[in-house]
């Protein structure tokens, strides 16, 4: 069953990279991109054998426990990375999940990253090589226990993820996801911003040692245990370790159980009393006005409702807030930094829109049939992205001011996030009809890539972010300018960037509007 | 036959709801439509039939304004389709086969939705909303998502969809299939009455027996052309409707045996 297993995985990967020629690319370039990075790993590992034990081993458990914790959340964040053989195809064939474990497991060891991360997990014995040569063996020992939770960790993520975004309870999911969300990035925050970033750095090595009895630590710290005498205290984090990894496996095995007799999509039931869409009055003025409305109001119902979006507003929220504090441990600015949250997190939402059509899918053809004036889809889908998107970067864009200690520099923030919001709402408006590409269909796992779209989607999300920067460029200049030079500017950046990014949002509905007319059908051709 | 560009042209002679002039459709070298044309007169039951990939989604597509033909014209009472989309646009109820819907929501929203888009105002919107759920037998679904929907619902709250700003000319593709006989017969009559009212309607289908009952007008197409068309007599020329069109398309075809399919073998 594993030969079975690994050699479908192999035939599909030929078939595709033979079809998509821009997987291959991507494929090539990340293999380039992880042979070139394995020299800088060894140097690493060459540079932890000459420091004492305790530094080896804070460096390599907190970078084991990121890895692990990037393992785990970046394929929630970017959907489409996932390439895992889909467990449903496997459904009628009445295959026991048991046997298929094994095979789909070695099945993942055909790609980049896995294959790069099974070296970065065997690192460490060049390190405790240079300490002990029992702490190089635990090491061996401890390498596939190192690469265990993160190979499961990705497929609990999206296994988790896809059930509970499938469910049609979403509403009261979205709202425990945001408390979660507040309930962790405020204390964060908060923390931070109290121990100010350099502060927050010097905990590292308490930090370590709770990580190291964790299942994202055990197994990096076990070495190091080893080399500091506690061979008990090493063998333990290792036997752990292989439990965690055990315990993983059961775990996994029984969401793909669940997945096999009952697919993720197949929540239960929604009942909706009231019609909702049809509006409590008329709206005077342009037929079009009345179409924009119907629109904004279909698309807030997905933003609720649908997985794809809920995953989209998930990592458009999330996405930044991981960028920042990576950037806040290195670079030694830690007040910009804070700075550029709001702005960051404005780029997200609103570049996020590029392919907003592709969304809808089929069901795109009620518009086309219905002939809705372009400037009207256009100016519905950003009207329900701005009904949240708006408060959102207003009051991100405040609290990084206050982080920063800088509440003199909010209204420069705010602008600057609002003029990055509409140009990249305005860019989305264009682009999301000229280069729509083939995302999840609507009720699939929104961790699923549709097979074709990875050059289609690499061009559009090039260019839209190339627009969107430019087209934030003048209220970014005038930031910046308030931030290192005189910050007596803010008025002007946050009248620069209301005014700026209202008309670039409008711009973009009509010039897209007007493409969308012309277009439409044909972007319908691309979506079926 | 080939009318002028231009809106409300006067009613001379019975001038065709729906008349295509030489549609074509390559997809890469394979040609789904090659040069059809055909013109639905007003206030027929207009049924298109041909085998599997005929050509028949495709050229009801391009007729509806949702894909854009390679060649060829479409007039819709005198309006055509490509040139003037948004004059053309109220005059057509489209019930695609195959395409999604926004199945977020539940049905009479779904009704609300398509009319809204249409610009049309609420009160409207509402009275026909409930009287298309009542007349498909929707209203008690009305509070599940379309997304919980059997294929046979789905394809009723389609059908209300393309009803709800009571267009002049009704394209439907497969609108029974996955339909029971109840709904069936509820949508027939809907359909009936439509035409009475003076009303076009076209379907696709491939069950004959469905289109010889119900339609007064007939077309035989495949390999993306029309190989008959007109009243259904006329096409029909003395056999059943099923006779023909086998003999239209090219003969039974022997059928290889499947010796091991039985239930015994093994």
């Amino acid at each position: 069953m594993v030969a079975t297993v690994v050699r479908l995985r192999a035939r599909i990967l030929r078939h595709t990279l033979a079809r998509e020629t821009w997987r291959l690319v991507v494929l090539i370039a990340g293999a380039l991109w992880a042979l070139s990075m394995l020299p800088s790993v060894a140097g690493g590992m060459v540079w932890l054998s000459g420091q004492p034990a305790e530094v080896a081993h804070d460096v390599l458990v907190v970078g084991g426990a990121l890895l692990v914790v990037g393992w785990t959340v970046v394929p929630v964040l970017i959907p489409g990375l996932d390439d895992a053989l889909d467990i449903d195809r496997f459904a009628t064939f009445g295959v026991p999940v048991r046997r298929l474990v094994p095979g789909l497991l070695a099945a993942s060891f055909l790609g980049v990253p896995t294959l790069f991360t099974t070296l970065v997990c065997f690192a460490p014995v060049l390190a405790w090589s240079g300490h002990a040569p029992a702490g190089a063996l635990t090491a061996a020992v401890a390498a596939p226990l190192a690469l265990a939770p993160c190979l499961l960790g990705a497929r609990l993520s999206t296994g988790l993820m896809a059930r509970l975004l499938g469910s049609r309870r979403s509403r009261e999911l979205g709202a425990v996801g945001g408390l979660l969300v507040v309930g962790a990035v405020v204390p964060g925050v908060v923390a931070v911003g109290a121990l100010g970033i350099e502060g927050a750095l010097e905990r590292v090595p308490a930090v370590a040692t709770v990580l190291g009895w964790t299942p994202l630590g055990l197994a990096w710290a076990a070495p190091a245990a080893v080399v500091q005498g506690d061979v008990a205290g090493g063998v333990l984090r290792l036997v752990l370790a292989a439990g965690w990894a055990v315990v993983g496996v059961l775990a996994w095995m029984l969401l793909l159980r669940r997945a096999l007799v009952s697919p993720p999509a197949r929540g239960g039931e929604v009942r909706r009393r009231a019609d909702s869409v049809l509006p409590a009055r008329d709206l005077v003025g342009r037929p079009g006005l009345v179409a924009a409305r119907a629109v904004s109001r279909r698309a807030l119902r997905y933003w609720g409702s649908d997985p794809r979006y809920v995953n989209a507003l998930l990592g458009a929220v999330v996405a930044p807030v991981a960028i920042v504090l990576l950037v806040a441990t290195v670079v030694d600015a830690p007040a910009a930094v804070a700075l550029s949250m709001g702005p960051l997190m404005a780029g997200s939402v609103g570049w996020g829109r590029h392919n907003d059509v592709a969304y809808d899918g089929s069901a795109f053809w009620m518009h086309v049939s219905a002939r809705v004036p372009g400037w009207a889809d256009r100016l519905g889908r950003a009207a329900a992205t701005l009904t949240w998107g708006l408060p959102l970067t207003v009051v991100v864009s405040l609290a990084g001011a206050w982080v920063a200690g800088r509440p003199d520099l909010g209204a420069a923030a705010v602008g600057a996030a609002l003029g990055v919001l509409g140009a990249g709402l305005g860019v989305s408006a264009v682009f999301s009809t000229v280069l729509p590409y083939p995302v999840a269909e609507a009720g699939a796992s929104p961790f699923v890539t549709p097979s074709g779209s990875v050059g289609a989607s690499m061009v559009a999300q090039v260019v839209t972010s190339a627009a969107t920067a430019a087209l934030s460029l003048p209220v970014l200049v005038a930031y910046g300018a308030t931030l290192w030079w005189n910050p007596a500017l803010a008025p002007v950046t946050l009248v620069l960037g209301v005014l700026g990014g209202a008309g670039v949002l409008l711009g973009g509905v009509r010039v897209g509007g007007r493409i969308f007319d012309g277009r439409a059908p044909r972007v319908l051709a691309r979506l079926r | 036959m080939t009318s002028p560009d231009g809106p409300a042209e006067p009613a001379r002679a019975p001038s065709p709801a729906l008349s295509m002039r030489g549609l074509v459709k390559r997809y890469g070298r394979t040609v789904a439509v090659a040069g059809l044309d055909l013109d639905i007169p007003a206030g027929s039951f207009y049924g298109v039939v041909g085998p599997n990939g005929a050509g028949k989604t495709t050229t009801l597509s391009m007729a509806t304004g949702l894909l854009v033909p390679d060649a060829g014209t479409v007039h819709v009472h005198g309006v055509d389709v490509w040139r003037h989309p948004t004059a053309a646009a109220p005059l057509l109820g489209v019930l695609p086969d195959g395409l999604r819907v926004f199945d977020r929501l539940t049905g009479p929203e779904l009704i609300s939705y398509a009319g809204l888009l249409r610009g049309m105002p609420r009160g409207v919107i509402e009275a026909r909303r409930d009287d298309l759920l009542r007349a498909l037998d929707l209203t008690p679904a009305g509070a599940t998502l379309v997304a919980d929907y059997s294929a046979g619902m789905t394809k009723k709250i389609a059908l209300a969809c393309a009803l709800v700003h009571a267009p002049r000319v009704l394209v439907l593709d497969e609108p029974f299939e996955a339909v029971d006989p109840v709904s069936a017969t509820a949508i027939r009559r809907i359909l009936q009455g439509f035409v009475a009212a003076g009303g076009t309607v076209v379907l696709s289908s491939h069950v004959m027996a469905l289109v010889e009952r119900m339609c007064d007008h007939v077309a035989v197409v495949a390999g993306g052309r029309v190989l008959a068309a007109g009243t259904l007599d006329a096409v029909r020329a003395g056999q059943d409707l099923e006779q023909r069109f086998v003999g239209l398309i090219g003969g039974e075809q022997a059928d290889p045996e499947l010796t091991w399919l039985r239930p015994s073998s093994d």
